[in-house]
């Protein structure tokens, strides 16, 4: 099974605060077989060349999130990456610490901030307390009730999302795709007696924050797609108040005007996001936008296949679950 | 120096356990652990968790399904006690959250699994240690815990006969520091790297069981190992016990179903130490696949009931293996995957030291005896780390203040520095490397006189050397060269016991399997090995195995 051995170059990131003014890059070459894991690797570099490379390792089989870093380029488990396909489309392996969060040295880095936005959502089951556990025995819960976990329930925690997201990068406010892929697990768990407040809190704490590029479902390597979970908590929260943010109330008012002439009446949107001092602060970017197309200004006409439109929404309305 | 009243060190489902039950009884309580709790190695588990809560299944016959596959060597006290615990257990795992598969009427599923007489694995996909770990963790994050992340346990410390606290590494500071407790509970499971060919995480050092032993504890039972049947060619990753449960079956190079052979009413379901001596012996007598090895086969099962019930071993098959389960057979043999013994205690966690405490794969109560059947060990962590916690809560409430001596730490501060500052000696990795060879080659599956003997000769030489080992990183913060150090030296402290023992049990019971004495031998053996330290190796003597209402009978699976 192991194959002929190929040639491998690695360049890692090499930085120990207490000596080094800089990080550096440090070129270890290695004769492999093309499926060996990039964590094996590492290991090799430590066992044959250099013991004093630092990392986090230690289930080498995409279980216990400890090898979390970037690779070329992309933020993953070293342990489920092997050398071969990288080393033939990038020439080389360039490995990194996981961004987002500070090197301590090589490439281990503090975590205390990504689990910190996570514990700040109350990541444990919150029972009701007028539908008190059964007592002796499980709570009942269907396959289809498991179904809606989806994917959440493998979730390893290992931090590639918060590291691929560039909402955790720019807003502190951000809780980050796994605090809120697992926040969806504890809103979607029938014996969770929060649920509504859970939806309520989210909407005022950044779950608008999310810019939904679709990176941490990229980079998950448990197919949790954080992004997706993302969504159905939009919608749930939206279903429970209505949009009560910016970021709720756009999509909300999006939704209804567009419905009503078939086509996006600009000028109410905004008053649909914003109150009126909220959007008397708009103002100047509106009169930007206002010189460049003036038929922003004057609500459309409604649009000929209306009724088409009307249609559609009445199926998507009809069809739609919540999740 | 930090205080607390009672210090957990390991925080995976055993130590969190204990951890929660000394909150509950109102200690104050720290966790000391070298990975974050949602890293340990509990979460690698993956079948299933034991209890008979089914309407055909009982109590009863779990206890004895235990007792026979410890091959009578487990005691029967602890196997009832800890059979009745299963079912409240399981139901207050789901209660804090956990997500367990489930049956179509809303109750949890189980599937069959080796060695057991009902389906009585209840499991979430193959994750069921993450599914537990994570609802652990999540319920102990609502109680006020000290964690001490990333610390490497170097000593436990005893004085005036009782546990004062313990001494251990932390990582980012880089240096050594003293914690000083009333009770130590130690969860630091398993220590399978022992061994190069094992399905354990690379963590998986056994640094409490070392410094259990070292500091007076005895180990109970060392020699018996077991070998997981299943474990994925080369990189030996588990291929959970679920998928034979699921209906999976072995084959060899002749295509044949050759577990009829071995196990002729359970076939591929028989208990672990059997099938995995079968998978040996078919490739040793020429009947494996080119490269040594037998396949695996779920194809059978159809794609929908391999990628829901099996999810993780589809990922691992076709990231690591680069297999398809659904369409090609899994290429397998056995490898190392828990260790039966452990610090020895009773069923509520006591060691011979006052103040000391141990549970899960650390410790050996003894309810495995030797051999574990599958889905006992999840339970085993959760029922016996819950007893360990109250246990040393209680102890803790009237325990004298503990003293720790600086000088002490000083001591070990400038031995730990002397590793840094050699220019001459050997890198601790090489000799961890020479340790799994001797182990892998001379310690497996079937052992005799002449390969054991030449296995101690190999691990005391390695001892010595060791004396000389050089950590080559000079840096201060994430040294984890020095981490290889302090677990290559405590891997081989237990090696040598793993081996004297083996040595010394002419004997073949559950998963020590003897050549030479190929007969399990009751009139003389039907006892457990007690091993004590001493710095010329270990001192072995024997204790009682008890008995309440089980014969020992051949087991015929």
């Amino acid at each position: 099974m192991s194959g002929e051995l190929i040639s491998v170059p690695i360049d890692v990131y090499r930085f120990d605060p207490s000596h080094d003014s800089a990080p550096r890059y440090q070129r270890y070459t290695l004769e492999l077989p093309r499926h060996t894991p990039v964590l094996s690797a590492l290991l090799k570099i430590r066992t044959d060349l250099d013991p004093s490379l630092s990392l986090r390792y230690s289930c080498r089989s995409s279980i216990c999130g400890s090898c979390a870093m970037v690779i070329n380029s992309k933020s993953r488990l070293a342990c489920q990456t092997p050398v071969g396909p990288e080393v033939e489309r990038h020439g080389r392996i360039v490995i990194d610490p996981m961004r987002n969060l500070p090197v301590l040295r090589d490439l281990v880095v503090e975590m205390a901030p990504f689990w910190g936005r996570y514990r700040k959502l109350e990541p444990h089951l919150i029972p009701d307390p007028n539908r008190p556990m059964p007592v002796d025995r499980e709570n009942p819960m269907t396959p289809a009730e498991v179904e809606r976990f989806k994917t959440t329930p493998r979730c390893i925690a290992c931090g590639s999302c918060y590291s691929a997201c560039p909402a955790v990068e720019h807003d502190p406010e951000f809780p980050g795709p796994m605090a809120l892929a697992k926040l969806y697990r504890f809103v979607v768990d029938p014996r969770d007696g929060a649920r509504q407040d859970r939806l309520v809190r989210i909407q005022a704490e950044g779950l608008w924050l999310c810019l939904r590029c679709h990176l941490c479902t990229e980079s998950c390597p448990k197919e949790v797609e954080p992004s997706e979970r993302i969504r159905d908590l939009k919608e749930m929260a939206i279903a429970v108040q209505g949009g009560t943010e910016h970021g709720s109330r756009h999509a909300v008012g999006f939704k209804d005007n567009i419905r009503e002439r078939g086509i996006l009446n600009e000028l109410k949107l905004v008053r649909q996001t914003y109150n009126p001092l909220e959007a008397l602060a708009q103002l100047p970017q509106g009169l930007k936008i206002a010189r460049k197309k003036p038929e922003t200004l004057h609500a459309p006409r409604k649009i000929e296949g209306q009724a088409e439109v009307e249609a559609l929404y009445v199926a998507l309305d009809d069809s739609k679950e919540t999740p | 120096m930090q205080r607390h009243d009672v210090v957990v060190v390991g925080a995976g489902l055993a130590g969190q356990r204990a951890a929660l039950a000394a909150l509950q009884a109102g200690r104050d309580v720290a966790i000391v652990s070298k990975l974050h709790p949602l890293r340990s190695h509990s979460g690698a588990a993956q079948g299933g968790i034991n209890a008979a809560v089914g309407k055909e299944d009982s109590v009863e016959t779990h206890i004895y399904d235990t007792v026979k596959g410890s091959d009578y060597l487990g005691d029967q006290d602890a196997i009832e006690f800890f059979c009745k615990e299963a079912g409240p257990t399981v139901v207050e795992m789901e209660h804090f959250g956990t997500i367990f598969s489930r049956a179509d009427d809303g109750s949890l599923a189980r599937r069959p699994f080796g060695g057991a007489g009902f389906p009585r694995t209840i499991y979430a996909a193959d994750r069921t240690g993450l599914a537990l770990l994570q609802a652990l963790w999540e319920h102990l994050g609502q109680e006020n815990l000290t964690l001490y992340e990333e610390w490497d346990l170097t000593r436990i410390v005893v004085d005036e006969g009782r546990a004062q606290g313990i001494v251990a590494f932390d990582r980012r500071r880089g240096d050594l520091a003293q914690i000083a407790a009333k009770a130590v509970v130690i969860a630091t499971g398993p220590a399978g790297r022992i061994y190069g060919r094992t399905t354990n995480a690379h963590s998986c050092t056994g640094d409490g069981v070392a410094a259990a032993y070292r500091a007076g504890a005895f180990l109970k039972d060392m020699e018996f190992v077991q070998f997981h049947p299943t474990a994925l060619l080369e990189s030996s990753i588990l291929i959970t016990e679920g998928a034979r449960g699921e209906g999976g079956i072995l084959k060899n190079a002749k295509g044949e179903r050759f577990m009829s052979r071995y196990a002729p009413h359970v076939l591929d379901l028989a208990s672990r130490d059997v099938v995995s001596r079968a998978i040996f012996t078919e490739v040793r007598e020429g009947r494996g696949f080119p490269g040594d090895y037998v396949h695996l086969e779920l194809m059978h099962l159809g794609r929908e009931r391999i990628e829901s019930r099996l999810q993780e071993i589809c990922d691992f098959s076709r990231n690591f293996a680069g297999i398809d389960p659904v369409t090609e057979p899994i290429p397998v043999m056995p490898a190392q995957h828990y260790m039966m013994g452990g610090i020895s205690t009773n069923a509520r966690g006591e060691t011979n030291i006052p103040g000391l405490f141990a549970a899960g794969e650390a410790a050996c109560v003894s309810i495995h005896g030797a051999n574990r059947l599958g889905g006992n060990s999840l339970l085993e962590t959760l029922v016996f780390g819950k007893q360990a916690g109250i246990a040393a809560a209680a102890y803790a409430e009237g325990a004298p203040t503990p003293v720790l001596r600086a000088d002490d730490l000083d001591r070990e501060t400038t031995a730990v520095r002397a590793m840094g500052d050699r220019t001459e000696g050997e890198e601790p990795q090489h000799l961890r490397i020479e340790m799994q060879r001797t182990m892998d080659t001379l310690v497996g599956i079937y052992r005799n006189a002449a390969e054991l003997k030449q296995a101690l000769a190999q691990i005391v030489a390695l001892k010595v050397r060791y004396e000389k080992v050089r950590v080559v990183d000079r840096a201060k913060t994430y040294n984890i060269n020095l981490t290889d150090a302090l677990e290559t030296g405590h891997m081989l402290a237990l090696a040598e016991v793993i081996v004297a023992g083996a040595i010394a049990r002419t004997e073949s019971r559950g998963a020590h399997a003897r050549t030479d004495f190929p007969k399990r031998d009751d009139a003389n053996w039907m006892k457990h090995t007690l091993a004590a330290y001493s710095p010329q190796g270990p001192r072995l003597s024997y204790g009682p195995v008890a008995y309440t209402r089980w014969e020992p009978k051949e087991r015929v699976y």
